[in-house]
């Protein structure tokens, strides 16, 4: 509640992306209705104001130039810009970093020769406004996303883990599937928040939730490529979820 | 052991892995687990735990009575970690939380055979002296019980149709286990040469080699029957009716890169080789001298914990000893 007792107003919004977030933050709005006022969410409601928003979550790249005209107007109205999902904090699989062909090919293709549709590169939210918050994943964890909101309603910067999955999967005591099954698991270089969900089924982590904190690629790619994994495979399996290209540049094989 | 509370024994959780799990019958048992994911330190420092509930203006300690337990299969290597352990958890500042886990918990130790993994007998981990209720030595039709406080006492009363005393047989059989056992360990070392040779060996190659595959995985340290290190979150969250905030604590691992970052941007161990060289000292060296007991217990689960191969201490213990001239100087 603030001092004019009125509830806190968010904003939820999407831009180019698959409406994952859209559909966690959807299915988790019970649990925050008590506390908030739903300004704007057009993919729930279709009555929406963006103006003087205390929280605003984007999900989504900015592939298109509307896509910048409605990032501008969130961010101009808003007193918190939040980005959800990898699309909107590091451009995930539409992002340049693993795509083998460039955004005019790639419309061409799709939309024909002389098609109106006109496209940018897929690029993250903080390539354009500035963003106070970045909660990755592929989807949102629910339980990171109510820790987000609940943090910011108490203005107060939430706490998102940027350790590795490994540090969960070891705390659920998971078998390790990269040592046990030789599977190409990223959970070393991944940033955790997930609770090791794949590795917990056997499965290899794919790197859903973007990189971790200074995530050691070039010994992640050395040791795959021992178990057999080829070089390009590897960095496609690296770059698929979005991944600075600050932070792939550093990579010794690709220098 | 049931009739004293809930019995934790190793089960076997993959092909290669073990895990101390709540157990019904001796069939859920494996006795022949080594080593388990976590050694037992996760039933007295759990991976997660709330230490501060907040409610409005209310703040309160979450105080937590646990009710008692039984943690059996614990081997040699990973009693040493458990007083490890109390040292650090039951000196001032005391832990609260940890001691009231401790005290509910009764200790049933159990005999094991090394793998090429183990050296817990050049850490001088491997002989059960102390930190169990009961200890087991695995005879092969029988077992050699060790009897070391109340409790286990009260969990032999509670089966004494099961049980008879030692005769002479027996104790020759006990003396026997143990020293065939001893020559099982396939490479040795004198640990007393542990600090020097950390000290000695600080600017050796042999760091660069390893930390150019160490994936800052952390992985080496929560398998680790010593360490102990944790970071405060404090996480607001919503209940079904008033906003709540909780302070947790979380494992943490020196070998991440925020681990040693401070205010204003500066890192004391930034790279992967600054953390690894770090925390093979601390194993190694020990808790520099606070207190005079060695961080290794010798487990191995380090070494089989990591993806990339590089934590191998009595590999690297062997190599740096040859290559400082210290293996020959000192017998």
């Amino acid at each position: 509640m603030k001092s004019d007792g009125t509830l806190p107003k968010i904003a939820v919004h999407g831009l180019t992306g698959c409406a994952g977030e859209l559909l966690v933050i959807l299915e988790n709005l019970g649990t925050v209705l008590p506390y908030v006022q739903v300004a704007s969410f057009p993919f729930a409601q279709s009555k929406n104001d963006i103006k003087d928003v205390d929280i605003a979550f984007v999900e989504g790249s900015v592939s298109q130039e509307h896509d910048i005209e409605v990032l501008n107007k969130i961010r101009s109205h808003s007193k918190w810009l939040v980005a959800v999902g990898n699309c909107a904090v590091h451009g995930c699989v539409q992002s340049s970093t693993c795509a083998k062909f460039t955004p005019q090919e790639m419309v061409e293709s799709v939309y024909g020769k002389d098609s109106a549709i006109k496209a940018l590169e897929a690029k993250p939210l903080s390539s354009y406004v500035e963003v106070d918050v970045s909660l990755s994943g592929c989807p949102i964890d629910k339980n990171q996303f109510l820790a987000v909101l609940a943090s910011l309603l108490k203005d107060h910067l939430p706490y998102i883990i940027e350790r590795p999955v490994c540090l969960e999967c070891k705390m659920r005591e998971n078998g390790c599937v990269l040592i046990e099954k030789n599977l190409p698991c990223l959970g070393p270089v991944t940033a955790a928040g997930c609770g090791a969900l794949c590795p917990s089924f056997d499965a290899a982590c794919y790197g859903c939730f973007g990189p971790c904190k200074d995530p050691q690629l070039d010994a992640m790619t050395l040791i795959l490529q021992e178990k057999g994994y080829n070089l390009s495979d590897v960095l496609v399996r690296l770059g698929t979820f979005g991944i600075p290209e600050a932070v792939l540049s550093n990579l010794d094989v690709r220098r | 052991m049931q009739t004293t509370g809930k019995v934790y024994a190793p089960v076997k959780v993959s092909d290669l892995s073990y895990s101390f799990k709540a157990v019904e019958t001796h069939s859920d048992i494996a006795f022949e687990a080594l080593r388990t994911i976590l050694p037992p330190k996760k039933f007295f420092f759990p991976q997660e735990e709330t230490i501060v509930m907040c409610d409005g203006d209310q703040i309160s300690e979450v105080v937590e009575v646990p009710t008692p337990f039984v943690v059996f299969g614990v081997h040699p290597c990973d009693l040493a970690g458990l007083l490890a352990l109390d040292k650090i958890f039951l000196s001032a500042p005391l832990d609260s939380h940890y001691q009231r886990r401790r005290r509910a918990a009764v200790i049933v130790g159990l005999s094991c055979l090394p793998d090429k993994h183990c050296f817990c007998r050049s850490m001088g981990t491997d002989t059960p002296n102390k930190g169990y209720d009961l200890f087991l030595t695995d005879l092969g039709e029988e077992f050699y019980v060790q009897i070391k406080s109340q409790a286990g006492l009260e969990v032999i009363q509670a089966c004494s149709t099961f049980v008879q005393s030692v005769n002479n047989d027996d104790n020759d059989s006990y003396k026997d286990f143990w020293s065939e056992r001893d020559k099982l360990f396939e490479r040795t070392f004198d640990s007393s040469k542990l600090p020097n040779l950390m000290d000695m060996g600080w600017n050796d190659p042999v760091w660069d080699q390893l930390a150019e595959r160490c994936l800052s995985c952390g992985n080496c340290t929560p398998v680790c029957p010593t360490c102990y290190c944790f970071d405060m979150v404090d996480v607001a969250m919503f209940n079904t009716q008033k906003m709540e905030a909780k302070r947790d604590r979380v494992w943490d691992s020196c070998q991440f890169s925020g681990f040693a970052a401070v205010a204003g941007g500066e890192n004391f161990r930034p790279g992967p080789i600054d953390r690894l060289k770090f925390w093979y000292r601390h194993k190694l060296h020990g808790f520099d001298d606070a207190i005079e007991i060695p961080s290794c217990v010798g487990c191995g689960r380090c070494t089989v914990s990591c993806p990339a191969g590089i934590d191998d201490l009595p590999g690297v213990v062997l190599t740096l000893l040859q290559k400082t001239n210290m293996k020959d100087a000192v017998q």
